[in-house]
């Protein structure tokens, strides 16, 4: 009887040696392809809409209202002055702050209105001039009244209500006229 | 008297066994956190900027509108016009109550194709908007 010779087992072993290689290659394209885009831009609450047979026409005293209009050249219309653009924030300021103690129902409401041929480029820079106006406001009240900046405030704060209260944001964008009839 | 160099009897190899895991580790890592692009821009647009801007919370609530500089609207994955926004937007909404708009339009566009699409927000009830931009440095 011959023996069978047992034969010797080589050590069963996969090269990992390169698996760095190849996870660093995965790594490297989902690197690539992926893209991180914080979404940011000017948020804004529309108003509901109504039927024109069902709107009414409330009232608004001049004392509350700033009105921008924006015609197609650009010009800028802030209650019956020409300004230009940049000046918007500086001229709402004043106007925003004299009405921090006065009830919610007489805050300012700033309407914007615009052509329908106005560049929009020109209405966002409009738009964030009346935002910085009410942020640069609320920035001041809270340092003033708690010492504190906004960006230090926890969203749900009671801080954070009371200088929402107190300065509210109220835009509103104005019916075209086209629409309107 | 000769001297005999200094050797260290220790291996001077750096220990690569683990480094396929910190790798994967790092991997997972970028896996979790990004998200992939969902839809193909299929309009031109450039943002307008503004300073006074704010950060979109929340990701998952938005849905996302394109006027490109033609003029051309899309809404999810293809070119829509103006008059089905309404109807797209109010499904949307009836799936996701508080969804917001995210409003990506070309900075040479006239107001009127905003008014008309805001109009047909309105009337699909889908009220919280906004108008995405760069941050103006």
């Amino acid at each position: 009887m011959v023996k069978i010779k047992k034969r010797k087992l080589s050590e069963a072993e996969i090269p990992t040696s390169s698996m760095a290689d190849i996870s660093f290659l995965l790594l490297l394209f989902f690197l690539v392809s992926t893209v991180i885009d914080v979404d940011t831009g000017i948020g804004l609450v529309l108003p509901e809409y109504i039927p024109p047979e069902q709107q009414e026409f409330v009232p608004i005293s001049r004392e509350r209202l700033a009105a921008v209009l924006i015609n197609e050249n650009g010009d800028v219309l802030l209650n019956n002055q020409i300004i230009a653009i940049p000046q918007i924030a500086k001229t709402l300021i004043p106007r925003i702050e004299e009405k921090i103690n006065l009830p919610s129902n007489k805050k300012l409401v700033v309407s914007v209105k615009t052509d329908r041929k106005t560049n929009y480029n020109l209405y966002i820079q409009a738009l964030d001039q009346v935002k910085d106006a009410y942020f640069q406001v609320r920035e001041e009240y809270a340092r003033s009244r708690f010492g504190k900046r906004i960006i230090d405030l926890d969203e749900r704060s009671e801080e954070m209500k009371e200088i929402k209260e107190k300065i509210p944001i109220i835009i509103s964008i104005a019916e075209p006229e086209s629409v309107k009839k | 008297m000769k001297f005999e160099k200094k050797r260290s009897s220790t291996k001077q190899t750096i220990p690569t066994a683990s480094l396929p895991d910190i790798v994967f580790m790092l991997l997972l890592f970028f896996m979790v956190t990004t998200t992939l692009r969902e839809v193909d821009v299929l309009v031109s647009f450039r943002l307008p900027e503004a300073k006074a801007i704010e950060k979109i919370e929340n990701k998952r609530l938005v849905s996302y509108i394109w006027v490109g500089n033609d003029g051309r609207i899309q809404l999810n994955d293809s070119i829509t016009k103006l008059e089905e926004i309404q109807g797209i937007m109010y499904n949307k909404r009836l799936a996701m109550p508080n969804v917001i708009v995210s409003l990506r339009i070309d900075k040479n566009s006239d107001m009127g194709i905003v008014t008309d699409i805001q109009q047909e927000l309105r009337k699909a009830s889908c009220l919280r908007i906004n108008y995405s931009t760069l941050l103006k440095i």
